[in-house]
């Protein structure tokens, strides 16, 4: 893994140190392979990151449907054509199977949660802003980001084709417990489909390191003359936080990885011990423990969640002052809660693990670090709270989202603190209630911060606006159905409904759910076809959309908008502007806003 | 706010990145090492001597690492033909190092200690696994060795620069204090 | 037929919307930026608070709806439940609060501030004050949050009342098997090796003697019940060992409150005590199907969600009466051991080979696996 990284800096050193000199007024001379696909230019790998995640949650959105459909119609046949298009693995007498469904729920999760919400959130927007925000003309080697690309896109590939193989994708959930994972006789998801899910994940890992590293070096040696670090903006410290909890935590989990691999294929014990299959008999393997796994697992998965919100709450954190026209509120604070999160994030791993037969006294350590980490929330929350408190607010279609995502992180995050708190997390865990909190604030949260940032940023990536009007019904219509559909879903958690079931009415405690149920998978379509538009509203106005004929269409103070409205590979025509304030001084001394590029006046109050 | 740094004080993108990526790197093996212990603690654990051999692919290890510092220190005295010589003897030492190494999974197989199926105990198969992912990366390096040998064959690039060489040595004396950390790791919790 | 009249409306209804987004476009144009821009803030600026008010409206009315269907307003039926409960209400009654401050807030403000051109801003970067109160504040709920949690939690998973009943309970694809250790309160060993499903020995209690895996037969075995329904005894403290066959499993028990995972090779346990027998909970729930019903609640396989297990909550003396008609699981292996069978069956001769053969492979009806080996 790290291998290539050190391969590869050792050929692109010849390369960037030419970049620095040679890239003033030149462009290279540019084929269609390397600008639009083997390209090293941040902006467009931004953009096939971006691409490649809508692709994906797509993918992943549209097998939600399919299992919502199963809770919410389970006496009703699928349409037809969707049963054409899925063929005869996935549906028998017009129902999805339960080895489909279980496969749907379970690539549904790892699509979503790596190559949608870290691949195509962090990716999109660390390449796209990392260089342009700091002040560089490139990330620190071109190469690796580029690489980062490919294996991500090999790891897509690698993923999409576990879904066609004969014995079904991988369906033992996303965080692929052993015994099931390394058992293909435990469950037949777990044959080749296992083996193609941890490559495509190994090859995943890969491209995050490549990627994390690239990031983490750019924003700490490539700014550009007098942008310290406290006068970044809060989308580079929350991606470059993300980069750091990546690199750190995913070589855990490849390791993980590594002994799965070897008990699935080479008879080794790490995880598997004591295990009778019905239908085979004992297993020889002795010794090994499955809760190894889930710590190793879970070390990395906890810093994920981070991994998807902390980018999403520095998006929404510049956006928010902008559109507010009023500084930030409280920037250290929004740094240190940031740098607080990140530093908990690995503290507090075994909150998934309450009831695995964990050490009591263990696990009240985890109870108080996981509650530590709701107080740098509630932090950032008051921040974005007062930020907009005496503001004049201009409700952009990235606005919106910002304040959606603050609405939507409160109502998840609040129920953080039942789960969290172990005593309680008992009747709750792995019931509906844990699916509606982080559906809302990692999946919707996240989802809302990427198109505030993709709304905001659309101007600077193609040079032209996205329809307005769509993007208010686009707004307006996930907002309601987000909270149509999760909130209710916190009553059957209530009721203790478990996750991951294929179907209730053999249950006496469950089975009064049908309505509501029907509703939520009802609201579900609904909101997909939603995603429809503004995916429409996208690649339409890539070609037609308004013209951006301002440099600074938003009135905004960083550096991004200092580079013509279509940048080249190298972003700034001439030299790279120098910065000589923090980026939020608007409102201040009667001027709308200040870009970080003017020189701090004589008599202007130091902020 | 605070003072801006002069852009010549700050290390080289690339040699910071790989500072980074060693830091991933001990991730890894972090993990490894900290789940040997958390599994070493519990029942059914296999002791057994570790191989003689590891103590001649240590002292290789070492004195690659010596190679390689006086290859650097000859590129940037320009002597060219020292230089390569050195690159060409720390390559050769990796390799060797990954034979002996080899040599000691051979004496633990010879022996009865199974590293992977049926009947493999995990301390065999945690040593295995872990020594096996540094050898790993010794070969990375090997590589990254080679193709720097043969680039110094080629009289097109004539660059005095010597970052590249750097970040390759820092590398190299990475993988070296990683094994003798794994190896005194091994010695004290096996 | 259907599903091109269903995409025609679908692609309709985007063509519609489609046009008039563009009309908007043009008009905007028209009309110069500004005021557009003004009017469309206007518009989301009182979305923004009819949002919040039916928003509002939409929490009490979905409270109404769904809050009787949940197993909150039954109460728990076990001690460590009622606990629960009251520390759940203590965190709705906290983070409802902030709940309801917070979106208020937010709505409010994006409301009560949108853009005005006569406005000025309050440049306001950051007050100490302000931001300590907002740290402290949450930080003292959360340690109220964080002592109730943690009383609770040590009472929950505390050792068990020396007086508790014991009863094993053992996952596997896909349902649950239970045992109870009969009349010497001792539970038999098992080993993985020796389970046979067709010869009567799901969970592979060893009763017999095997070499070739150095087991000894356990007599502990002899009177160990294995009956398919879960009986506990109100009032009196239960003790769960908690294991698995194959994969991880995870036993829980909404009305009881309690949840533990069943790991292969690493036995668990928890402890309650049930409050209300299964009877009294049907008049209260006003239910007469109602049951008592063990959840797998951790993904185990394609049958995960048909791993349904029963438990029945008796007073003392039905449960005595209950468990003296239960038949050891060792009679129903070996019927020529029970007294009940007055026939005697000839002994047949011992066979070396019956431990290995169990081994290599969990055969069902394996005729040589009838032949006990005692000492």
């Amino acid at each position: 893994m790290s291998n290539e990284a050190i391969l590869q800096t050792g050929v692109g050193g010849a390369h960037t140190a030419g970049v620095h000199e040679e890239h003033h007024e030149h462009h290279h001379h540019e084929t269609f392979i390397t600008k639009y696909i083997f390209s090293q230019d941040h902006k467009m790998i931004a953009k096939q990151f971006l691409i490649t995640g809508m692709v994906w949650a797509v993918i992943g959105g549209a097998m939600s449907l399919l299992f919502r459909w199963q809770l919410g119609y389970p006496n009703e046949p699928l349409p037809m054509w969707v049963q054409d298009i899925l063929g005869k693995w996935w549906v028998k007498d017009g129902h999805i199977t339960p080895e489909a469904y279980y496969a749907l729920v379970t690539t549904h999760g790892t699509v979503l949660i790596f190559f949608v919400l870290t691949a195509g959130l962090s990716g999109t927007f660390a390449n796209l802003l990392i260089p342009l925000q700091v002040g560089a003309r490139d990330m620190a080697s071109p190469l690796m980001n580029m690489l980062s690309y490919w294996f991500f896109f090999t790891a897509s590939i690698v993923m999409l084709s576990s879904m066609f193989v004969e014995t079904g994708p991988f369906s033992g959930g996303w965080t692929a417990y052993p015994p099931l994972s390394a058992l293909g006789d435990a469950s037949p998801g777990s044959k080749t489909g296992m083996d193609l899910w941890l490559i495509a994940m190994a090859l995943f890992v890969v491209s995050q390191l490549l990627a994390g590293l690239n990031y983490i070096s750019t924003v700490l040696n490539m700014r550009t003359k007098g942008m310290s670090m406290t006068r970044l903006p809060l989308t580079i410290w929350g991606l470059f936080f993300t980069a750091i909890l990546g690199v750190l935590s995913f070589p855990v989990l490849f390791s993980g990885f590594i002994l799965l691999i070897f008990d699935r294929n080479f008879g080794t014990s790490f995880y598997l011990s004591d295990i009778f299959i019905s239908g085979v008999g004992p297993l020889p393997h002795e010794g090994g423990s499955p809760i190894l796994y889930q710590h190793l697992f879970w070390f990395l998965g906890h810093p994920e969640v981070y991994i998807i919100i902390l980018p999403a709450m520095g998006i929404v954190s510049e956006i928010m002052s902008i559109n507010a026209r009023k500084p930030i509120f409280g920037y250290m604070a929004m740094v240190g809660s940031l740098f607080a999160i990140a530093v908990l994030s690995f503290l507090v791993w075994a909150h998934h693990m309450f009831v695995s037969g964990l050490n009591p006294f263990l696990g009240s350590i985890f109870v108080l670090l996981t509650l530590l980490i709701a107080v740098p929330s509630a932090i950032k929350v008051f921040n974005w709270l007062t930020t907009l408190w005496r503001g004049n607010i201009r409700f952009t279609p990235a606005m919106l989202f910002a304040i959606g995502f603050v609405s939507i992180f409160i109502s998840g995050g609040l129920t953080g603190i039942f789960l969290g708190n172990s005593a309680l997390d008992i009747h709750l865990h792995d019931t509906y209630f844990v699916i509606a909190h982080f559906h809302l604030v990692m999946g919707v949260a996240a989802m809302f911060g990427m198109f505030a940032g993709v709304y905001h940023w659309y101007p600077k990536m193609y040079g032209r606006y996205m329809n307005n009007t769509l993007a208010y019904i686009h707004f307006w219509l996930t907002m309601i159905g987000a909270y149509l559909i999760f909130w209710p879903m916190h009553y059957q958690g209530f009721a203790g409904m478990p996750r991951r079931y294929y179907d209730y009415t053999p249950w006496v405690s469950f089975d009064h759910f049908e309505g509501l149920n029907r509703f939520m998978s009802t609201v579900a379509i609904i909101v997909f076809s939603v995603q429809i538009l503004f995916l429409f509203n996208f690649f339409y106005s890539i070609w037609k959309g308004r013209k951006v004929r301002t440099q600074n269409p938003w009135g905004a103070n960083t550096l991004e908008w200092t580079t013509p409205i279509k940048p080249g590979h190298g972003n700034w025509t001439g030299e790279i502007p120098e910065v000589h304030r923090w980026p939020y001084d608007y409102g201040k001394d009667n001027r709308e806003f200040i870009p970080q590029t003017t020189p701090v006046g004589a008599d202007e109050n130091i902020h | 706010m605070s003072v801006q740094r002069a852009d010549s004080n700050r290390l080289h993108p690339h040699k910071f990145t790989l500072w980074v990526a060693i830091g991933s790197i001990i991730m890894m093996f972090a993990a490894l090492t900290s789940a040997y212990i958390v599994r070493h603690a519990q029942q059914n654990w296999l002791e057994f001597e570790m191989p003689k051999v590891f103590w001649y692919s240590t002292v290789v290890i070492i004195i690659s690492s010596i190679t390689i510092h006086l290859s650097l220190k000859a590129f940037r005295a320009r002597e060219r033909l020292r230089y390569r010589m050195l690159l060409g003897i720390t390559a050769l030492l990796g390799v060797l190092f990954a034979i002996l190494q080899g040599f000691g999974f051979y004496d633990l197989y010879s022996r009865g200690i199974q590293i992977i199926g049926d009947g493999s105990n995990p301390s065999a198969s945690f040593l295995g696994i872990i020594t096996g992912l540094h050898v790993v990366h010794v070969l990375g390096g090997v590589v990254a060795l080679l193709i720097f040998f043969i680039r110094a064959y080629s009289t097109r690039i004539k660059t005095y620069d010597s970052t590249p060489q750097e970040i390759l040595s820092v590398y190299w004396h990475f993988v070296d204090i990683l094994w003798i950390y794994l190896f005194i790791f091994f010695h004290l919790a096996g | 037929m259907s599903l091109f009249f269903t995409i025609a409306v679908v692609v309709l209804i985007f063509l519609i919307i489609f046009q008039i987004a563009k009309a908007a476009e043009y008009v905007a144009v028209l009309k110069g930026e500004q005021k557009s821009n003004r009017q469309q803030n206007k518009i989301n600026a009182f979305l923004m608070i009819s949002f919040l008010v039916l928003g509002l409206i939409g929490v009490y009315w979905s409270n109404e709806l769904f809050y009787s269907k949940t197993v909150m307003p039954i109460g728990a039926a076990s001690d460590h439940g009622e606990k629960y409960d009251q520390m759940f209400t203590w965190t709705i009654i906290i983070t409802g609060i902030v709940f309801f401050v917070t979106q208020i807030l937010l709505f409010w403000f994006a409301y009560r501030y949108q853009h005005n051109d006569n406005r000025k801003v309050y440049f306001f970067p950051h007050n100490n004050t302000l931001e300590l109160i907002w740290t402290v504040v949450p930080a003292i709920a959360l340690t109220v949050l964080v002592v109730i949690g943690l009383r609770n939690w040590f009472a929950m998973t505390s050792a068990a009342p020396k007086n508790a009943m014991e009863v094993e309970v053992v996952g596997k694809q896909f349902g649950w098997l239970y045992r109870y250790p009969g009349r010497d309160h001792k539970f038999g060993q098992t080993f993985y090796r020796v389970i046979d499903d067709g010869a009567n020995n799901p969970l592979g209690q060893i009763w017999r003697d095997s070499a070739a895996l150095n087991l000894h037969a356990d007599p502990a075995n002899f009177d160990d019940v294995m009956p398919t329904t879960l009986y506990l005894v109100k009032n009196r403290p239960v003790k769960m060992i908690i294991n698995s066959r194959d994969v991880v499993h995870d036993v829980g028990l909404i009305h009881f409150r309690m949840k533990m995972d069943a790991v292969p090779g690493i036995p668990t346990t928890i402890w309650f005590t049930p409050t209300l027998t299964t009877k009294e909970m049907q008049e209260k729930t006003g239910n007469p199907n109602f049951q008592y019903e063990i959840t797998c609640d951790q993904m185990c396989g394609n049958g995960h969600y048909s791993m349904r297990g029963v438990i029945v909550v008796v007073t003392q003396a039905e449960f005595d009466a209950w468990l003296s008609q239960q038949k050891p699981n060792y009679y129903a292996a070996f019927p020529e051991k029970d007294p009940a069978n007055k026939v005697q069956v000839a002994t047949p001769p011992t066979n070396p080979n019956t431990g290995d053969t169990s081994r290599l492979r969990g055969t069902s009806g394996n005729p040589v696996g009838n032949s006990p080996n005692l000492k």
